[in-house]
């Protein structure tokens, strides 16, 4: 093997020719050597994977049959009716406008946000990626947003948006020429806006970090090859790097996926999901109905159907984005 | 024989040795409690308390103060008031028994009792001999907050009430007064009585001070909005349900002029107040910016600088109108008991009688007395003696119009409407209150949470509720006596 | 270098870069930066109309007041209670993510099975959870948390290292093997190694995560174990703010992670050649 020139694709197929530890140019079977390497560790493979999976049964599977059985039965704030209801919560599901505009507003928001952290987190870990004198404090201090508790860079978003006491508007203010009246947390049109400068600002910072972790495991010789050889970035950017952090990027585009599709603590310290339900997440849905209201049983289900939903389309992202192979 | 005379004199001497008898009996109840609870000494008991400033009540003051009398731990389990309920509800469907006293919001009670959480205090009551200091309790209270169903299930603990606040020097000020006279020909209202007068009022000072100061500011959150809107709803007249058929009549007239008032009052009122909360309408008020304004007693008691020097108050803002402040009734004259606490004893708890011994002694005269006098109390004057106490009306100078105008509202008082699940009854109203900034019609926005509630009561099952609106509407606080 | 032209010599693009990241770091921690003073103004300034912008004094008492009643207890609550549910989470994360990607072990659905956990709402589990907590007498301990945390962040870690272990060539861990090393060897010599900046860019945000989780720090303690989440919102209250405390209790509780994310930088960016590595 070359010293310090790894492929960045991982093949499957071992180069035989590369192996330094052959002597002599003998040529080994691939499947000899594997077999031998591997059998006195059958079960490795086994082990590595049996505590994690027993933490999360032990927490996750009891809820899970839990959550199940009561989404069948009809529990609320008022009487825990412990028959068998059947599909009866279910059923509601489909009848419950509000909680389909919730489900509306939550893809609306992911799909806004998350391409926009993806761009402006890629162009960031760019921005990174070659030395520069204090580049630690930089990227320490653009982790920041995404360090602070949500609930309190709600809050403190609220304060900054506020109309007479935050510096927002007093800086669209000076821009405008004349003093500024912008209701970002009651005004239909700035509501979103304000949720999505928020989101935005938050969880760029984790595309950021993930993605430079990833562009700086990619080979710099191939990329600086390819640089000589006259391909602009963007050429160089498709057919090299994309290829390389694919893994990682794909991933965490998953994650933050799932995450915003959960998301409630900065919806809820801006507008809890006002003004009326306007901004309703299926999660700030799910708390008051959950939380607040006691309808035990419904949430159980209005869970269930997410889970559902979100298992569909990880399931069909994960073959699209060759995640499984 | 026995003469007139003679009567007359014992009459006399009854009532003389009555005068004593009443502070001797108010000993009583705090000291019974005492007494009785040196059996469960070594014990610890677990309170749920408002988190943050409450909290401070029973970990700086009652808490210390009933373990050096009682030997007893009190272990304070702050919760932010927001999942109060929540955890209330979850402890007690887990059957953890983890809470032993609880403060509870009145609006909840029916919830919490139909759900069988709280523990029927009338027992205990009788066998400690409390019945006397809880008729002491002001009559809006003790009637309206304390009972489901005709049992006795939490001591009110809190007089929140909304108090009109205004500025003394601004309303009082004779050019500005005569001003208003040329220009509507009645003499300038110190303080209104009526909304139309406010509004008048207020947007005449705004007009002619340019906005040095505001003529009002309000909590417009839909949070606080909800209590307000209660509040003038009824004083407009307006009924929440048709008795008969429990249909929603939100959507009134009533109703649908609240929503469009207010939306008129913002126009004069600082650009944003849509948004203001609790504290941004307090600074707002104490640094001179608002001429007048509607809140809960202690506003009344930082403005005029009460307790804002301890450490814990150094979030209030400054008071520059100490001195200047006048107190008086909402307009229309019956102030919404917004929100208020109550202490209950949790019905899944292993220490039952300990924790009642607490709550006794927390609500009895001679403790409440000093506990609403904290400085840095939120626990407002709720006890008809506390309204008279000559310490209390010491603590500043206008102290006495304070607690007069605290002791009106607790006299002409409305409720927070309870029923089961207010919740979801009170979330429509939330929503419709910020439907109402984003700029929607009123009467659109009525008629759709009228038609929501229908659907709740419906759901929740139309004769249940009839029959527990039916009981809160009986009540004193329920519907203004027009 | 100076033969170049303008926009591609070395020290112009130097220059760019750092306006760029200048900027960036100014929109990014411009509300950071309005938290922090929050915590040296006084009421009226945090209230004042037109906003300040700069605190008339630097005073240092509202943090004082934190330790002095305690409240900064629950900064290190959140501490010990992520920082042991990140390591946790990371080694079994880490292993069980080799697994799946250089086995194939339970192939896609066991792989789709461990990222549901995290989709299910927390809201509709919370209670359940609680009651499991409660038959376990793990309510209100730190091993309950720490347990929770850890099977929380465990998706995030198997799946976060599965794209980063899967960069990683095979060819290095099989000459390693045919070099005699053992299996764990391998995984310890090579695959950790050659992980460390997905490593530490995951274990960043898996503390993140566990440090700001509320809703189940809510409703699994009571007072024993305060974490910093639950602790501030006691500071929203219906009739309070206390605005100071939000934002200095903040501070304390970003300083060590930022610390930690600024002092563990060389790990998360390689700019030495996998040569290093013994082949």
């Amino acid at each position: 093997m070359q010293a310090g020139l790894p492929n960045p694709v991982p093949i499957r197929r071992c180069n035989v020719k590369a192996c330094p530890s052959l002597r002599g140019g003998q040529a080994w079977p691939k499947k000899a050597r594997m077999t031998a390497a591997l059998r006195p560790d059958r079960n490795f493979k086994y082990w590595l994977l049996a505590p994690a999976i027993f933490l999360l049964l032990l927490v996750g599977l009891f809820p899970l049959i839990y959550s199940l059985i009561v989404s069948f039965m009809r529990i609320d704030m008022m009487d825990v009716d412990t028959s068998f209801a059947g599909l009866y919560n279910y059923a509601n599901l489909f009848e419950d406008k509000r909680l389909w505009q919730s489900l509306g507003h939550t893809l609306l928001i992911t799909a806004i946000a998350l391409p926009l952290e993806l761009v402006l987190g890629l162009a960031m870990a760019y921005l990174f990626l070659e030395k520069m004198p204090g580049r630690q404090i930089f990227i320490a201090l653009l982790v920041l947003p995404t360090i602070i508790s949500p609930i309190v860079a709600g809050a403190t978003w609220r304060l900054l948006f506020d109309n007479r006491y935050g510096p927002i508007n007093q800086i669209l203010g000076w821009i405008w020429g004349e003093p500024v009246t912008a209701l970002w947390t009651i005004n239909p049109y700035l509501v979103y806006p304000a949720l999505l400068i928020c989101e935005v600002w938050q969880w760029t910072p984790f595309m950021f970090l993930i993605l430079l972790a990833a562009l700086s495991n990619v080979d710099k010789s191939q990329t600086e090859a390819a640089e000589l050889d006259g391909a602009g970035f963007f050429r160089t950017f498709r057919r090299i790097v994309l290829p390389a952090i694919w893994p990682v990027m794909a991933i965490a585009i998953l994650i933050r996926g799932l995450d915003l599709f959960r998301m409630f603590d900065i919806v809820w310290a801006l507008t809890k999901g006002g003004p009326g339900t306007m901004t309703e997440t299926i999660s700030v849905y799910a708390y008051n109905q959950g939380f607040k209201q006691f309808e035990t049983s419904y949430t159980a289900a209005i869970a269930f159907l997410v889970v559902f939903l979100l298992t569909v389309v990880v399931t069909w992202a994960i073959r699209r984005m060759g995640l499984a192979k | 024989m026995v003469t007139r005379r003679d009567i007359g004199r014992m009459g006399f001497a009854a009532g003389f040795a009555g005068l004593f008898a009443r502070p001797a009996w108010a000993q009583a109840a705090a000291e019974t409690a005492v007494a009785a609870a040196q059996q469960y000494r070594g014990q610890t008991i677990n309170i749920v308390w408002e988190a943050g400033l409450q909290s401070l009540d029973p970990k700086n003051f009652s808490g210390p103060k009933w373990k050096e009398l009682t030997g007893i731990d009190v272990n304070v389990v702050e919760v932010p008031v927001a999942e109060m309920f929540t955890k209330i509800m979850q402890e007690y469907r887990a059957g953890t028994g983890a809470y032993d006293a609880l403060n509870v919001i009145p609006a909840w009670m029916p919830d919490l009792v139909n759900a069988g959480a709280l523990e029927v205090l009338d027992p205990y009551v009788e066998k400690f001999g409390f019945a006397d200091e809880l008729q002491m309790i002001a009559p809006t209270y003790r009637d309206n907050q304390m009972m489901v169903d005709g049992k006795i299930y939490g001591f009110p603990d809190d007089g929140d009430v909304f108090v009109l606040y205004y500025r003394k020097d601004i309303l009082g000020d004779p050019a500005l007064q005569a001003a208003y006279k040329e220009k509507f020909g009645t003499d300038l209202p110190v303080p209104p009585t009526t909304w139309a007068d406010f509004d008048q009022l207020g947007q005449f000072i705004t007009e002619t001070m340019g906005g040095k100061p505001f003529g009002a500011a309000f909590f417009r959150e839909p949070g606080y909005g909800n209590f307000m809107f209660q509040e003038r709803f009824r004083v407009e007249g307006g009924r929440f349900f048709d008795a008969d058929t429990m249909r929603a009549t939100i959507n009134s007239d009533a109703g649908v002029k609240v929503f469009a008032d207010w939306v008129a009052e913002n126009k004069w009122a600082p650009p944003g107040v849509e948004q203001w909360g609790f504290v941004e309408n307090l600074a707002a008020f104490l640094q001179g910016e608002t001429a007048m304004t509607i809140s809960w007693p202690p506003y009344g008691r930082w403005a005029a600088g009460y307790g804002t020097d301890e450490e814990v108050m150094s979030w209030v803002p400054k008071s520059t109108i100490a001195g200047k402040v006048g107190y008086a009734l909402t307009p229309g004259g019956h102030p919404q008991l917004a929100a208020g606490f109550a202490l209950s004893v949790a019905s899944s708890s292993k220490n039952k009688e300990a924790a009642y011994l607490f709550i006794q002694w927390l609500n009895s005269e001679s403790v409440s007395m000093e506990r609403v006098q904290l400085p840095y109390a939120l626990r407002d004057p709720f006890r008809t003696s506390h309204f008279t106490s000559p310490e209390y009306l010491s603590k500043w100078p206008d102290a006495k119009d304070y607690l007069a105008a605290l002791q009106a509202g607790a006299d002409s008082g409305l409720l927070d409407l309870s029923l089961l699940q207010t919740d979801k009854y009170e979330e429509v109203l939330r929503q419709s209150v910020s439907r109402l900034w984003a700029g929607e019609d009123p009467k659109a926005i009525l008629d759709d949470a009228a038609s929501q509630w229908d659907t709740i009561t419906d759901k929740i099952g139309v004769e249940e509720q009839k029959a527990v609106y039916a009981s809160w509407a009986a009540k004193s606080g329920a519907y203004p006596k027009m | 270098m100076s033969g170049l032209p303008f926009h591609r010599r070395k020290s112009t693009r130097l220059a760019v870069r750092y306006a760029i990241a200048g900027l960036l770091v100014v929109i990014f921690c411009f509300p950071i930066y309005w938290l922090f003073i929050i915590s040296f103004k006084t009421p009226e300034e945090i209230f004042a109309f037109p906003p300040v912008w700069y605190p008339e004094s630097i005073q240092f008492d509202n943090y004082k007041v934190l330790f002095k009643d305690g409240d900064a207890v629950s900064v290190l609550n959140s501490l010990i209670l992520a920082s042991s549910s990140t390591l946790i989470a990371m080694v079994l994360g880490t292993i069980a993510a080799y697994s799946l990607v250089r086995f194939k072990t339970g192939g896609e659905n066991l792989a789709v099975w461990i990222i549901s956990q995290r989709m299910m709402p927390p809201v509709a589990i919370v209670f359940p959870v609680f009651l499991l907590y409660v038959f376990f007498g793990w309510v209100d301990t730190y091993f309950g948390l720490i347990l929770l945390y850890t099977a929380f962040a465990l998706p995030y870690v198997i799946w976060m290292m599965r794209g980063y272990i899967e960069d990683i060539p095979l060819e290095l861990e099989e000459s390693a093997l045919v070099d005699g090393c053992t299996r764990w060897e391998v995984l310890w010599k090579v695959v950790f190694p050659m992980a460390r900046s997905g490593l530490f860019a995951t274990a960043v945000f898996t503390f993140v995560f566990s440090w700001n989780e509320f809703l189940f720090a809510l409703v699994l303690t009571r007072t024993e174990v305060m974490t910093y989440t639950v602790q501030v919102t006691h500071y929203f209250g219906g009739q309070s703010n206390f605005w100071a405390k939000i934002a200095a209790m903040s501070v304390l509780g970003t300083i060590p992670v930022f610390i930690a994310v600024a002092t563990m930088q060389r790990y998360l960016v390689r700019g030495i050649s996998m040569g290093a590595v013994k082949g």
